[in-house]
This record gives C-alpha cells, structure tokens and sequence, in this order.
C-alpha cells in the first residue's frame, strides 16, 4: 500500500525527454518522450495527476498546475481529475495553464492565463496576457489575441516546433543537469 | 509646425523632402511601397519563408527545394494563405494590391471635376479683372491670382464659409498651358430594381469568424468585404516626422533631413543639464511642530565649481502656495565639486579640500554632497508635509560664444546668478 502511494505521487519521464533539474514538478506527473522542460518551470499536480504528452515544449516559469478548485477545500472528499497535455503543445515563458484537457499543437504564449474550465481542441493559440476563464470548448484552429480577446480562426494549424526541440534537446544537456528518466512502473499487471 | 519629410517607419525607405507636398508620395497616397499592414489587427506584417519542394526547370521528375515567402502576421497569426494569396517567389515587390472595379470610374470624375474646377477660376478671375480695370489685358488675368481654387482652402474668406466643400480636392487645378480637352461624364444611373436579399438571410445561423468586423471593413473602404476570406492587405501608411520650433525664440528644436536616419535632436539647453539637482535623501519621523532634520542631496551637473546658496521663502512670496512646514536651511554658502567624468578611473586625483561644517555637510562625493534641513511640521491634518525654499545658484553659459576681451585673453564666461523656487514633498507625518 505504501509503494503504491509512493509510485503514485512520483514523477514518471519517458526516455527522450529533457527536464532540467532547475524545474519544480510536483505531485504525480507523467512526461513524454520528446518534451522539453525548461529551467524554473513548474508542473504542480495537486488536485490529481497530470498527463503530458510528446514533442511538448515548456519554457520558463510556466506554470502548469492541476489545482483544486477555488471554493472547494482539500480535506473534502474530491474525485482527482487527471490533466492530459496531448502532442506537440507549445507552452511559453510566463504561461499559467490549468486547462484540465488540452489537445494538440497548441500554442499558449507568453504570460497567458487558461482558466480550468476551458478545453483546448487542437491548433488553438492563446495570445500573449490573454486571460480565458470561461466555461467552454475552444474549437479547432482558434486564435485569441488581443486585450479585448479578440478571436479568428485560422485555416490550418501552426507549425510543430520541432526545429526549436531538436535543438534544444541537443544544447540544453550541456548547461543544465537533467533530471533521471523514470520509466513509467505499471502498478496494473 | 509643419509637416515636412514623410517617414517611412517600416523600412526606413528614403523619400524625398518637398517643402509643399511630396509628389512621389502622393502619387502612392502616402502609402509605403513595401511594406503592408494586416488586415485583420492592423500590424505590420513580415515575411516569412517557406522551403517547398518544386520541380526543377531542366529535369521535371526531381524537386529541389525552393523559397516560398508568404506574409504573416505576428500578433494575430494571419497569414496571406488565409485569404488564398499564393506564395511569391520573390522576398519583396512580388505582392498587388487588389484593383479597385471602380477605380475608372473615379478616375474619370476626377479628371471632369479638375476641369470643371479650373475653368470655373478662370471665370472668375476674368470677372474680376474686368470688374477692377477694363483696360487690363485679358491675358494678364490667367497669369495673376493663384490662390483661390475651387473647392480648396486658399484664401482666408474660403475658410471662413462653413458648409465649404472638403479640401480633399484642393490642389486639382490644371497646369497652366494643359490643353483643355472637353470630358465628358455620364450621369450615375438610379436603378429601379436592386439584388434581392438571399431566402435564407433571415435564418441562416452566422459564423462570427468568417464575418469581418465594422474596423476591419472600414479600413478598406474601396471594397469593405463583408467576408473575413476577402480582407487582403494594404500598404502601410505613411508617418509623417514634423519639424518643431520654440514658440518663444523660434530655434529650431527638431528638424526633418533628407534621409530620415540622420535626423538629429536639437535642444541643446535642457534645464536639467545645467540647474544643481536637489533629492531627498532621508527623513526621519516627522511630528506635528517638532524639529526634525531631512537629508537632502545637491548634485552639481556641470563641470565647473557652482555655488548654491539656499534662503527660506519670504512672507509675501508667491510661489509659496503649498508650504506646509517651516523650514531652516543653511546659512552658509554649499559649494559644489564640478562633475569629472574620469574621476573613477583616476586614482591618484587629490581630493579637494572644502572645508564643510559638519553639522551642515553629511557627505560629500565627487560632485554631490549632502546637507541638512531642519523641518518643523506646521499642520496636523493628513496631507504630506511640504517644505519650500529658495535656491540660488551661478549659471554659466558655455554654449554661448565667448567674446574675446579687450586684452586679447580668454575671458571666461560670466556668471549669471539664477533663483528658483524648490519644493519638497516629505510625507505624511509619523503616526
């Protein structure tokens, strides 16, 4: 019972990831292979275990956080909802996203801020200090930009980072320590 | 002020510099030649490249890998394929502009109206001259007034008419010695049966992302498309860099050149290069009519000795308005170091020796030293207590050319002594 706690609350990277050490994760989270994860960014899976897919790219002092609720207290009896960051997803310097289901190829720029009821599908751009708290499913394609958060949809997705990844995962391990690849325990057998 | 050079921010791409109006840039409507805004949020759009792989021109079985440029947009992500532009081979010059439908149209009125315009001036003109002097030469009257143009802002009686038409069109009269074809226009025809609305106008649900905002729309106003598809970009618009003059003395304080890289900032006699700078730099608790002493600093911006002397505001003075302490400054005259740029690179520089009072001079450090004021808070309510005082300083004038004195010596500029009024807010008082 104690091991099962211990591998739940742990933080599982898949072999081709690159995490620096100077980041905080906490609580349970699951990275893919092909994610970087910059210096002092912060994955914090409080209110559940966050999920985070390939080919993902978190710069600094993002935060990505699984909190809980604001009216609701810890002691009290909560389903924990997991979070799942799909493929691709860009999120960068200064971001906070709570977003419990973000998808793929997805961009949230810098200083935004994605409230926890909102859905990213695929292709969404959230704008640099855009802050969306609403209660909805973003469709595809979508970019908000602006200070009014002023929206349009594009006709096709943006580009994958993988340039900016392939380079990073290549000059990052010389300046900074990594932090071990776990393999992911299945604790089902 | 007057407008003189326009400016191409964007690219820095020179325009010549016309006194009245530029005719390059008019003909372009003051639009850049390169560089385009977007559509959609009104920044400037970059180029971007793309790698596309295209047949090559000898052997039509292998690709090589060709540059495709697109325009984008930085803040909003819009780019040139939203609106089906195909990609340009080549980095600059390679994108239109889509063609007005009723640009021959327009042109057309404008030329009869510009006709219309001069022909009615000349009556006039002949009117007048007639009127005047009846011996005059006919052909004296065509080469005499310039200024009243139809439709145009030229005299001051034209101003002053309200209800006057726009000066849009001011400047439309012919050059002297054009030859006056007769144009002919035909009438705008009103048509009895206009396009009926679509059935389903009414009913069919609208996709807000394909519908252009009223912003967007206007900004176009040749085609307003009411489809976000249709938004194609225009050339940037023009900024224009103003040449500015001192209401008083009439120096020139900012001047438009030719190339808008080399303008260069003017005011030479900014106050705060010249006038001893005071700062607070500590104050301790301030109680309702008890003395406290502040530290403030004076910082010499010259770089030859200046000599403050400091008086405390007289009864009647009528800048005092918001003195809400007493204050004793000190007596004696502050004397301050001149600023030495290479003083922290020299160390073998001797310090001066002034001879500070103590209980006067906190500190003192190259050009700066710091003294003591005495506040005594006059008023118990809330507000910040405010101290006013007089400061009195010598001022030489160096960019002013020296005049050679009578004995053939370098004379140094004299000093003027200058008086200004300081006012100090310190806070409120200590709880």
């Amino acid at each position: 019972m104690a091991d099962k706690l211990n591998t739940q609350k742990s933080v599982k990277i898949a072999a081709g990831a690159v995490v620096c050490v100077e980041s905080e994760i906490r609580g349970d989270v699951t990275i893919g292979p092909r994610t970087v994860v910059h210096p002092k960014a912060r994955i914090i899976a409080e209110a559940g275990p966050i999920v985070i897919g390939e080919g993902n790219l978190i710069e600094e002092q993002a935060l990505i956080i699984n909190s809980y609720p604001e009216n609701i207290t810890p002691d009290s009896e909560v389903e924990p909802k997991t979070m799942t960051i799909g493929t691709n997803n860009v999120f960068e310097v200064g971001c906070v996203s709570q977003a419990l289901k973000i998808g793929d190829n997805n961009v949230i720029e810098s200083k935004a801020d994605v409230g926890r009821n909102v859905i990213l599908t695929s292709g969404c751009i959230i704008g640099a200090f855009c802050q969306v708290n609403t209660c909805e499913v973003i469709p595809e394609n979508t970019v908000i930009y602006g200070s009014g958060c002023m929206r349009r949809v594009q006709t096709e997705r943006p580009q994958p980072q993988t340039l900016q990844l392939d380079f990073l995962m290549k000059i990052l391990p010389n300046y900074h320590h990594l932090k071990k690849t776990i393999k992911a325990s299945h604790t089902t057998s | 002020m007057h407008a003189e050079s326009f400016f191409f921010c964007c690219c820095l791409w020179k325009c010549v510099c016309v006194r009245r109006r530029s005719t390059v840039a008019s003909l372009l409507r003051r639009r850049c030649a390169n560089c385009f805004d977007c559509p959609c949020c009104m920044h400037t759009l970059s180029t971007r490249a793309t790698n596309i792989p295209a047949p090559l021109a000898d052997d039509p079985t292998k690709t090589t890998m060709k540059k495709a440029y697109y325009l984008a947009c930085g803040f909003c992500r819009w780019t040139s394929r939203d609106v089906g532009m195909a990609d340009k081979s080549v980095a600059s010059g390679g994108w239109q502009e889509p063609e007005n439908p009723h640009a021959q149209r327009i042109s057309k009125l404008i030329e009869y109206y510009q006709q219309l315009a001069h022909r009615e001036k000349q009556e006039r003109d002949r009117k007048k001259m007639a009127r005047r002097r009846q011996c005059m030469p006919l052909a004296f009257s065509q080469h005499t007034i310039h200024v009243v143009e139809k439709y145009g802002l030229g005299t001051r009686l034209q101003r002053q008419r309200p209800g006057a038409p726009i000066s849009a069109l001011a400047g439309l009269s012919l050059k002297e010695g054009e030859d006056q074809k007769e144009i002919t226009i035909e009438p705008a025809q009103a048509l009895d049966e206009v396009e009926p609305l679509p059935e389903d106008c009414y009913t069919r649900p609208i996709s807000l992302p394909e519908v252009t905002t009223l912003r967007q729309r206007l900004l176009q106003p040749d085609f307003q498309p009411a489809g976000a598809s249709q938004l194609h970009p225009r050339h940037k618009h023009l900024l224009m860099k103003r040449s500015l003059r001192c209401r008083k003395c009439e120096h020139n304080l900012s001047k438009p050149e030719f190339n808008p890289t080399s303008i260069k900032f003017k005011i030479q006699l900014v106050a705060v290069s010249y006038i001893p700078e005071v700062r607070i730099m500590s104050i301790p608790n301030l109680r309702h009519t008890k003395e406290s002493q502040v530290l403030l600093t004076l910082t010499n911006p010259v770089e030859n000795v200046t000599h403050v002397t400091l008086a405390a505001c007289e009864e009647e003075d009528p800048d005092d308005v918001n003195s809400t302490a007493k204050v004793l400054v000190p007596s004696k005259e502050l004397v301050l170091a001149g600023k030495d740029a290479a003083a922290e690179y020299d160390e073998l520089a001797e310090p001066q020796d002034f001879q500070d009072d103590p209980d006067i001079v906190a500190f003192r450090k190259s050009n700066k030293i710091g003294f003591f004021i005495k506040v005594i808070p006059q008023k118990e309510d809330d507000s910040d207590v405010t101290v006013t005082f007089r400061m009195r300083h010598d001022f030489r004038n160096l960019t002013a050319p020296v005049r050679p004195s009578e004995d053939g010596g370098d004379a140094a500029p004299e000093a003027i002594w200058l008086t200004h009024h300081v006012e100090l807010r310190l806070g409120p008082l200590a709880p």
